[in-house]
């Protein structure tokens, strides 16, 4: 073998072997940079229910990095990392805040709730006696005055009759401490007392 | 001792005891012509359930025969 050729051979070997160094070199701090990554996503816990579409957009391009890691595209890896890592730090704050969101809405629907019941249970009582009473009066009617027909004041009577077993629905859900299906249940009763008032031409309150 | 005179216009012990009117009861004007069983006739298909108006409205009625022109009466 000739010195120049044998030279060039050696040259070609350290080339490689640099590169080869180089590239070991930088598989560590990529590993590391998607490790961080990762943590930082773990230390959000939250985002997957209250900022679902942040959280995949951050899985996402961790995954990407990940293909090129397994690509050992080492530099992309470091190069893209800081950025995606400063996105999943941000992850756990925005979970926070979006949490913080909920509970308000929530605390506020409840109190809307709160004060629907109060409404409803101040009234219904009263309108349901009052139906109570002239369904009472007109059961000992001999004949039904001329604008109320049987069939109608048979469907009031049911309607009153269901009434009176939502209402004590509601008031067993309130005591109960849920105010959502006492609502839901007062709501039903207004709506059939209305219908049933309605039907005997009688005035709301 | 002095007696305490009540302030004009202050609702007097037996009004705050009466129980509050329930906001739905039904309210008829008494018409010229009105009698109780021409009302519970009227609004109850059957004039012989006068009683049950006037039971209704005994703070103003005493006798089932005796109504104003003008007078409001509960309609049970």
């Amino acid at each position: 073998m000739k010195p120049r050729s044998l030279f060039t051979g050696f040259l070609s070997m350290a080339f490689a072997a640099l590169l080869l160094a180089g590239c070991a070199n930088q598989m560590e701090p990529a590993k590391k940079a998607i490790a961080d990554i990762e943590a930082a996503i773990a230390a959000a816990p939250d985002a997957a229910q209250y900022i679902p579409d942040q959280l995949g957009g951050v899985t996402q391009k961790l995954a990407d990095l990940k293909a090129k890691f397994d690509q050992k595209d080492y530099k992309g890896v470091i190069a893209a990392a800081p950025a995606l890592l400063t996105e999943a730090q941000g992850l756990a704050g925005a979970a926070a805040s979006a949490r913080e969101a909920a509970e308000a809405a929530k605390a506020a629907a409840l109190e809307a709730l709160g004060a629907e019941w109060s409404s409803l249970s101040a009234a219904l009582p009263a309108q349901v006696a009052a139906l109570e009473s002239r369904v009472n009066v007109l059961s000992k009617s001999k004949k039904l005055p001329a604008n109320l027909d049987q069939a109608t004041f048979d469907s009031v009577k049911t309607g009153l009759t269901d009434a009176k077993a939502l209402w004590d629905q509601a008031t067993a859900a309130q005591a109960a401490g849920n105010v959502e299906a006492a609502v839901t249940a007062a709501r039903q009763v207004k709506e059939k007392a209305d219908a049933a008032m309605a039907a005997l031409g009688m005035t709301a309150g | 001792m002095e007696e305490k005179k009540p302030t004009p216009g202050a609702p007097t012990a037996a009004a705050a005891a009466m129980p509050a009117e329930n906001p739905y009861t039904q309210w008829y004007e008494v018409k010229p012509g009105d009698t109780l069983w021409k009302i519970a006739k009227q609004h109850y298909g059957d004039g012989s359930l006068y009683p049950e108006i006037f039971k209704a409205n005994q703070d103003v009625l005493t006798d089932p025969d005796k109504i104003k022109v003008g007078q409001k009466l509960r309609l049970p």
